[in-house]
Order: C-alpha cells, then sequence, then structure tokens
C-alpha cells in the first residue's frame, strides 16, 4: 500500500467496504462466542459424552478457521492415532489409519508435538521437510495444528487445512490453539476415567487373582487328597485364564511319559483317550514345555503339526491352548494345560498367572509322592518290626531247647542221681551249668528288650502287697547273701501297702537291682532295700555299700551292650540287666535313678505310681463298696494264682493276691474285699487257720470266703464259715458261679449268675 | 514208692531222655512219645495218671493233641511243657484246658516234686 500506511477517513465517514468487514468481524466474534459456548456446554457434559465434545471442538475449529477439513489426533506410544474429523473422505481416514504418524518433521502434527506450539505450513508443496503422502489423496494445501497439553505433555493435537493456499491468521491461530486445549482437557477428563475404570477393574481382577491362588494354597497345605487338589488348580486355572477347559499331567520320569491326573471341563470320553495314549515327553507339545522349562502357547491348532496329544484335542474341537510346564527345583513334575474352542493367544500376564498354578501343582504332587512314600516306608518297617519280633521269639525258642538239655543233665549229675562225681568234676560242671544259666537270663533280656523296643511288651496289672514282693525277691537272693555274709535286709513303711502294678515284672527290676547289689557288694557288706510313699509314687531303693559306680560310668551302665564301651572290670551278667529294667520302670510308669560313691556303695533307686488308695484300703466301717469289686486270692502256688487272677480279671473284678497266710490275713484286713478265695494247703499257717482268723474278727467276719483246695473237706470248710467249698481243678464257670453266689459284683459276659452252687 | 504211669511227649530226644531220666530216677513208670500223635495214641493205649506234654510239637501241636486227649480221656491231669516263660503262652496254655504248665527249662530237682502235685490234682493214687 501506498505511503506506508491505511488511509483512515473520519470516524463517522465509514465506507461501504469498511462497513463490510465490520459485519463480518462482528459475525465471526458471534460465530466464535457461539462455537466456544457450545464447546463449553459440552465440556460440561463430558464425562457422560467426551466424544460430543470432541465432535464440537473438531467442527467448530472448521467451520471457525474457514478449513475444508479439521481432525483431531491422541498420540498413543507415540504414534498419532485419528480419533476425531470432519471433511475426510472416507479414502483419506482409511490412509490415515494405515499410515500412523510418529513424531517426526515429515507431519505438521509431527512438528506440533516436537515443538510445543501451535503453527501452520503456508503451502505444502513448498515445504521440502513435508513428506506425508496423505497430501496426493486429500489435496490439502495450507494447513495449521495446535498441540494437546496435560501437564505439560503432549497428549495429542488439532489440525485443520485448506485446499488452496491460503495462510490462516493470527486470530485462527488462536481459535484453534485454545480448542485443542479444550480438547485436551476433555480428553484428560475421559482419560482419568479410564483410567479409573481400568485401575479398578485391575484391582478387582488382581483380588480374583488372589482368591483364587488363596483357595489354591490352602488346598494344598491343607489337603492330603492330591486329586482334589488338582481340580481345584484347574478349576481356578481355567476360570482365570478365560479359557474353556483344562487338565493337569503328572510325569513319570521312569518312561519318560506324561499322565492325566485331573480335568477340568473335559469330557469323560477325552479323558479316557489321553489316558491311553502315551505322551511323550521327547515327543510331544507338552513335553517341549517341559523341556524348555517355559510355557508354551498354540494359538490355532489347525496351524501347527499335531502330536497324539494334540490330536486328541483337536478331534474334540479345541482350538487353541496353553501348556505350562510343572516344575519344581528344575525337576519336571508335569504340565498344566488350559485350552480353548476358538482360536486366540495368550497374554504375558495369563501365562504368568499360570505358571503360579503350575508350581502349586507340582508341589501338590511332590507331597503327595512323599506321603505315599512314607506311608509305604512305614508298612515296609512295621513288616520288618514283625519279622524281628517273630525271628527273636522263634530263636529264643529253639536256643532253649538245647539249654534245656544242657541245664539238666548237668543238674542231674550234680544231684549225683546215678552215681558219684570227684570235686573237680563237681566244679566243673557248676560251671557248665552257671554258663548255661547265664545264656539263659541273656536270652531272655534279649527277648524282653525286643519286645518292649518294639512295643508288644504286654503288662498284666493286679493289685498285689508289695511288702510280700520284696520279701518273694529277698528270699531267692538269702543263700547267696549269707554265703559272702552279707545282711540283706528289707524296710516297708506302713503307707506302702498295696500297688497296682505287674507283679512278675515287677519282681524282675527287683531281682536284678538286688542281684546286682548283692554281687558288687564285698564279704561282710549290706544290702538295704527300702519301700516308701512319697505323694503319689511308691519309691524303692536298692542300697549297697558295694565298690559304687564312678561319675562317668553313670549313665553308660543304664545302655544295653551294644551301646557303651566295655567296663573295667565287669562280674558276670548278660549287660541287658540294667537297660531293660529301666525300661520295664518307664513302661511301668515310673522312672529310674542312680547315686553313688565310689567305694562307699550305690543306691539304685526307681518309682512307680501309687496305687489309689481309697480304691485300695478303705476306712474300716465294714461298708466295702467299690465301684468294680474286689477279690484277694490267697494261693501259693502260682500258676492257680495266675489262673484264677486271668478268671476274676476277666469278670471285671479287682484281684489283690497273697502267697501265704499271713500276708493274705493282711491283704484281708487292708481291701475289706467282697470276697476272699482261699488255698488250703499254704506255708506257713495253713488256710483252716486264716479261715479261722478271718471269721474270729469282727471287720472280716461277713467277708464272703470260698475255699478253693485240692483237699475235699467241704464239711469242715462249712462248718468253720466258708461260704463256698470248691474242689480243684476249677474251671472258670465254675469259680464265678460260685463269686456270684456269695455275692461277689460278677460282670459275666452271658448267661444267668443265679445258676446256684452247694454252699 | 509209688509207680504212677507218666506220658511224656517231647520231640526233643535228649530234653525227651532227661525227663524220662529224672523221671525213672524219682521212681514213677515212663512212656515216651516223640510226635502229638504217638501222644494221642498212647494216652488213650496205656492210660497214664499224667501227662507231660511239650506245647510246640511237630505235626498236630499240644494244644491240639490235648483236645483229642479229652474226647476219651476226661480225668487224667495234662500238664504243658513251656518253652517261653512267658505271660501269654502261660495264658494260652491255660485258655486251651490244660491243668497246669512246667517252665523250660524244667529244673531237674523240681520235676518230680511238681509231678507229684499234679498227680494229686487228678485226685487219683
Amino acid at each position: 500500500m501506498a505511503g506506508g500506511s491505511t488511509p483512515r477517513p473520519g470516524r463517522e465517514s465509514v465506507s461501504v467496504e469498511e462497513h463490510e468487514q465490520l459485519r463480518r468481524d462482528l459475525d465471526a466474534l458471534r460465530d466464535q462466542f457461539e462455537a466456544a459456548d457450545e464447546v463449553l456446554s459440552a465440556l460440561g457434559r463430558s464425562a457422560a459424552d467426551p466424544e460430543g465434545v470432541l465432535t464440537a471442538i473438531v467442527e467448530s475449529a472448521r467451520r471457525l478457521c474457514r478449513s475444508d477439513a479439521a481432525h483431531l489426533y491422541l498420540l498413543q506410544d507415540g504414534v498419532y492415532e485419528l480419533i476425531m474429523s470432519s471433511g475426510l473422505s472416507d479414502e483419506a481416514i482409511t490412509f490415515v489409519a494405515e499410515h500412523p504418524m510418529p513424531l517426526d518433521r515429515d507431519t505438521l502434527i509431527g512438528r506440533v508435538g516436537l515443538d510445543r506450539r501451535t503453527q501452520q505450513i503456508p503451502d505444502v508443496l513448498a515445504d521440502p521437510e513435508y513428506g506425508y503422502d496423505l497430501q496426493q489423496i486429500a489435496g490439502y494445501r495450507t494447513l495449521m495444528g495446535a498441540p494437546m497439553l496435560v501437564d505439560d505433555q503432549v497428549v495429542g493435537a488439532l489440525n485443520v487445512w485448506r485446499t488452496e493456499v491460503q495462510p490462516f491468521d493470527a486470530r485462527e491461530m488462536a481459535i484453534v490453539t485454545a480448542f485443542a486445549g479444550q480438547a485436551a482437557m476433555a480428553v484428560h477428563g475421559v482419560t482419568l476415567v479410564q483410567e479409573l475404570e481400568a485401575r479398578s477393574a485391575e484391582l478387582a481382577k488382581n483380588v480374583e487373582r488372589l482368591e483364587a491362588l488363596r483357595e489354591v494354597g490352602e488346598a494344598v497345605s491343607s489337603s492330603l487328597d492330591v486329586d482334589h487338589v488338582l481340580s481345584t488348580i484347574a478349576m481356578h486355572a481355567v476360570a482365570l485364564s478365560g479359557t474353556d477347559g483344562g487338565s493337569i499331567m503328572e510325569y513319570a520320569d521312569r518312561d519318560r511319559c506324561f499322565m492325566v491326573r485331573s480335568v477340568y471341563r473335559t469330557d469323560a470320553t477325552v479323558v479316557e483317550r489321553l489316558r491311553s495314549i502315551r505322551i511323550e515327553l521327547d515327543e510331544t507339545l507338552v513335553g517341549r514345555a517341559a523341556r524348555e522349562r517355559r510355557p508354551i502357547a498354540v494359538v490355532d491348532l489347525d496351524a501347527v503339526p499335531l502330536d497324539p496329544h494334540l490330536q486328541v484335542l483337536h478331534d474334540d474341537g479345541w482350538r487353541s491352548l496353553a501348556a505350562v510346564p510343572m516344575l519344581r527345583e528344575d525337576q519336571i513334575v508335569g504340565c498344566l494345560v488350559v485350552r480353548r474352542k476358538r482360536t486366540g493367544d495368550f497374554t504375558e500376564e495369563t501365562l504368568d498367572l499360570l505358571e503360579t498354578f503350575a508350581s502349586q501343582s507340582a508341589l501338590a504332587l511332590l507331597n503327595a509322592r512323599l506321603f505315599r512314600e512314607l506311608e509305604q516306608q512305614s508298612v515296609e518297617l512295621e513288616l520288618a518290626s514283625r519279622h524281628k519280633s517273630e525271628f527273636l521269639a522263634s530263636m529264643s525258642h529253639e536256643l532253649r531247647t538245647p539249654l534245656n538239655a544242657v541245664l539238666g543233665f548237668s543238674e542231674v549229675l550234680l544231684e549225683q542221681m546215678f552215681g558219684d562225681i570227684n570235686e573237680r568234676q563237681e566244679e566243673y560242671l557248676r560251671d557248665i551249668h552257671g554258663s548255661g544259666q547265664h545264656l539263659l537270663e541273656l536270652l531272655n533280656e534279649i527277648l524282653d528288650l525286643s519286645k518292649v523296643e518294639a512295643g508288644r511288651m504286654d503288662l498284666e496289672y493286679s493289685s498285689f502287697d508289695l511288702h510280700s514282693l520284696l520279701e518273694l525277691a529277698a528270699s531267692m537272693l538269702r543263700e547267696r547273701a549269707a554265703l559272702h555274709g552279707i545282711d540283706l535286709g528289707i524296710e516297708t513303711a506302713d503307707d506302702v501297702g498295696s500297688v497296682y502294678s505287674d507283679e512278675l515284672r515287677l519282681k524282675q527290676v527287683l531281682l536284678n537291682l538286688m542281684t546286682n547289689a548283692v554281687k558288687f557288694t564285698g564279704d561282710g557288706g549290706s544290702v538295704k532295700v527300702r519301700a516308701v510313699r512319697e505323694g503319689s509314687e511308691i519309691l524303692i531303693t536298692v542300697t549297697d555299700t558295694g565298690i559304687g559306680v564312678p561319675e562317668a560310668d553313670r549313665e553308660r551302665i543304664f545302655e544295653s551292650f551294644q551301646q557303651g564301651g566295655r567296663g573295667s572290670s565287669r562280674e558276670e551278667g548278660t549287660g541287658l540287666g540294667l537297660t531293660l529294667s529301666r525300661r520295664l520302670v518307664e513302661l511301668l510308669g515310673g522312672h529310674m535313678w542312680l547315686e553313688s560313691e565310689v567305694g562307699r556303695g550305690s543306691t539304685f533307686g526307681f518309682s512307680m505310681p501309687a496305687a489309689d488308695r481309697e480304691a485300695v484300703g478303705r476306712p474300716s466301717d465294714g461298708a466295702s463298696v467299690s465301684a468294680c469289686g474286689e477279690v484277694v486270692v490267697i494261693e501259693d502256688d502260682r500258676p492257680s494264682l495266675d489262673l484264677f487272677s486271668a478268671y476274676l480279671s476277666g469278670a471285671a473284678l479287682e484281684v489283690t493276691t497273697a502267697r501265704d497266710g499271713p500276708s493274705g490275713l493282711a491283704a484281708v484286713r487292708r481291701t475289706l474285699p467282697d470276697a476272699v478265695l482261699l488255698d488250703i494247703r499254704l506255708p506257713g499257717i495253713d488256710g483252716w487257720a486264716v479261715l479261722k482268723e478271718l471269721k474270729a474278727e469282727p471287720q472280716t467276719r461277713d467277708i464272703p470266703v470260698i475255699v478253693v483246695s485240692i483237699v475235699d473237706d467241704r464239711a469242715r470248710g462249712v462248718a468253720m464259715g466258708a461260704a463256698a467249698y470248691l474242689v480243684k481243678p476249677v474251671g472258670r464257670e465254675e469259680l464265678l458261679t460260685a463269686l456270684t453266689s456269695v455275692g461277689a459284683p460278677v460282670h459275666t459276659p452271658a448267661g444267668s449268675s443265679e445258676h446256684g452252687v452247694e454252699s | 514208692m509209688s509207680h504212677e504211669r507218666i506220658l511224656v511227649v517231647e520231640d526233643n530226644p535228649k530234653n525227651l531222655k532227661l525227663v524220662r531220666d529224672v523221671l525213672t530216677y524219682a521212681g514213677f513208670e515212663v512212656i515216651e512219645a516223640t510226635s502229638g500223635e504217638d501222644g494221642v495214641r498212647l494216652a488213650h493205649e496205656m492210660v497214664p495218671d499224667l501227662i507231660l506234654m511239650d506245647l510246640q510239637l511237630p505235626g498236630i501241636d499240644g494244644a491240639e493233641a490235648l483236645r483229642q486227649i479229652r474226647t476219651t480221656e476226661k480225668q487224667v491231669p495234662v500238664v504243658a511243657v513251656t518253652a517261653f516263660a512267658m505271660n501269654n503262652d502261660r495264658t494260652r496254655a491255660f485258655d486251651a484246658g490244660f491243668d497246669g504248665y512246667v517252665e523250660k527249662p524244667i529244673s531237674v530237682r523240681a520235676l518230680p516234686q511238681q509231678v507229684s502235685d499234679f498227680l494229686k490234682l487228678g485226685g487219683t493214687s
């Protein structure tokens, strides 16, 4: 323009041309305002209708900038993706979809994104850097674009073009910039909502997974039923991987094959077929997954060569699958397979999840195997232990038979039944006999010990008078003690009384301790046996004045000869006696100890539970009412005593035994039983004398006495107050009938107890 | 001295000889059987006053031999000679119906007295 200045007429004189311009500007502003209003109101609904906002923006930008087309892109992974457009041909849209625009200088929006500012290309054909072939399709010349920025990050771009070369002015550039900003806000809002939704969906999915894993974990740790565990795993694996069915296979290293262990949503016929084929490690897809220690997915079973396993699945209509190896410390345990009836890939995430399930399955299978092995082992151990016991029992018998002859014949000679022998011969015979005895003891102790160790030592409990037992044991050793001038004494505290234990085994322990004491005590020494009550226990001690046991040996002497080293100077002995005694004491509910001083002597002690005094000894008011009934048996013959005890125990009667008259009387006075079985031929005072005393005393007068004797003197018995008189041999039935008839509470398994018997 | 007749059933020849010699020395008349079958037959044929029966025998065992003897001989005391001095064997002997038992190894000194006691069990003399 000439003069470099626009001719400016006065305010009043507005040319037609100028008026036109003003009107256009006003229209444009109104348009702009309306468009902005439209966009703003659309923005207000944006959360519900993001598409509406973007449509309004694109349409308004195109109209207000007087352009032929407007389009909006979002940046996804560094590439622009067309979201919304106005004035774009289908051909152009397809081209853009197929040719995504990266952030580079070939395109305008690439530059907009790189430079993060609004800019235009006045004529793309004049721009040597521009290189996007869309131009040839769409034929645009002038391009303008503005970046969509959120938190200073480029999230997309708004783009307008004109098919003629006609650069955009500053106002138009401002409009597009503003619209791009609004679009960014709208998209960002949508993104936020979408992210929120995606995140909560993911959260829900994670919860679901954790839930499934927890369930599987629980099944693995709580159930030994491996099939239950595996089917739980298969079910969750299928559900969480979005597949239609699955199976868990166990790998057998022996034949390098997989075997179907558990399936989920799979036809029984398919399972049957899968079990009938060999799924080999080296020949199959699952085998390959296991060999390569990684999951393998098959997107389309139609497109891969089929191994026998895949063939069966394919025949049943399965189209895709994932095989996940089950590994434990790199050892192949099996394979987890999930499958679909349609084609499809498996995401990394799904495969990760399946690997977790596979490792749980591996754990479950190994646990089950371990359990099976343990079970098998315990069966074998049980068998071995039984064989050992049987062997020992038969060995004991086999060795005892020849020993019987050795001992018997040497005894015959020692008895000089068939002629005299000289002193030297007698000495040797005693050696033979002694050695035989020793061997026999050894045999017995080995057998007993093996029974204790195998838990097959049967104990026979009964109530008996402890003092009598101590006296009996002492009487068996008196001769030997006297030989060495050893004083063997017994002290029983008054409150000891009856005990409830295995009399035979207790005697065995006592004899062992007392024999040792006598053995290790020098001539003229003493051995004292004491029994005292201490709370709920009876303590029995055997104290000698012998050589003592050094501190270092005190534990060792309780070990059997196989375990400990040999002592310095051992007297003859089996080396098993103390071991056995200690085990027997423990079996009887007590413990054994040793106190010793070298040169001064030793005290071996053991405890045993005291019988309940309430049950054993009642106040002497004559009203003896025990729950199960109680009988005192006075009988010197051991076999008969055992037999009667067995009969009475079988009838739920508590038995107290005595082997002679005085202890029998003491037992009756102490226990005030429901009945007394009395033998007549007794050492010391005989049965008649016992009967007479019992009937003479007020507190025992009313206790029924049944005489059991080989002496048939019924008339005398009845005359002296016996309630019944039985002549040996006496059967079980006869004995129990007699007891019932005298009022003892006999519990017979069957039959009437009213059966009378002459009394 | 009495001359009661004792049937000894024992498969081990040395042990049989031992019992025989000891009982003969004590004045008893001894009949020997080395199997359960022999024992049953001799129990019927010889009518002994007492039978000493080993429990473990080849062929029929002591308990079965006792059962067969009892079908005809109701009175004669039959005493078990048990090889194992164990509670349950003793119980088993009584359960089988033996009138008593003697533990192996037998006591040469005690055996004659034990036999005398068992003879009284039968109530005979």
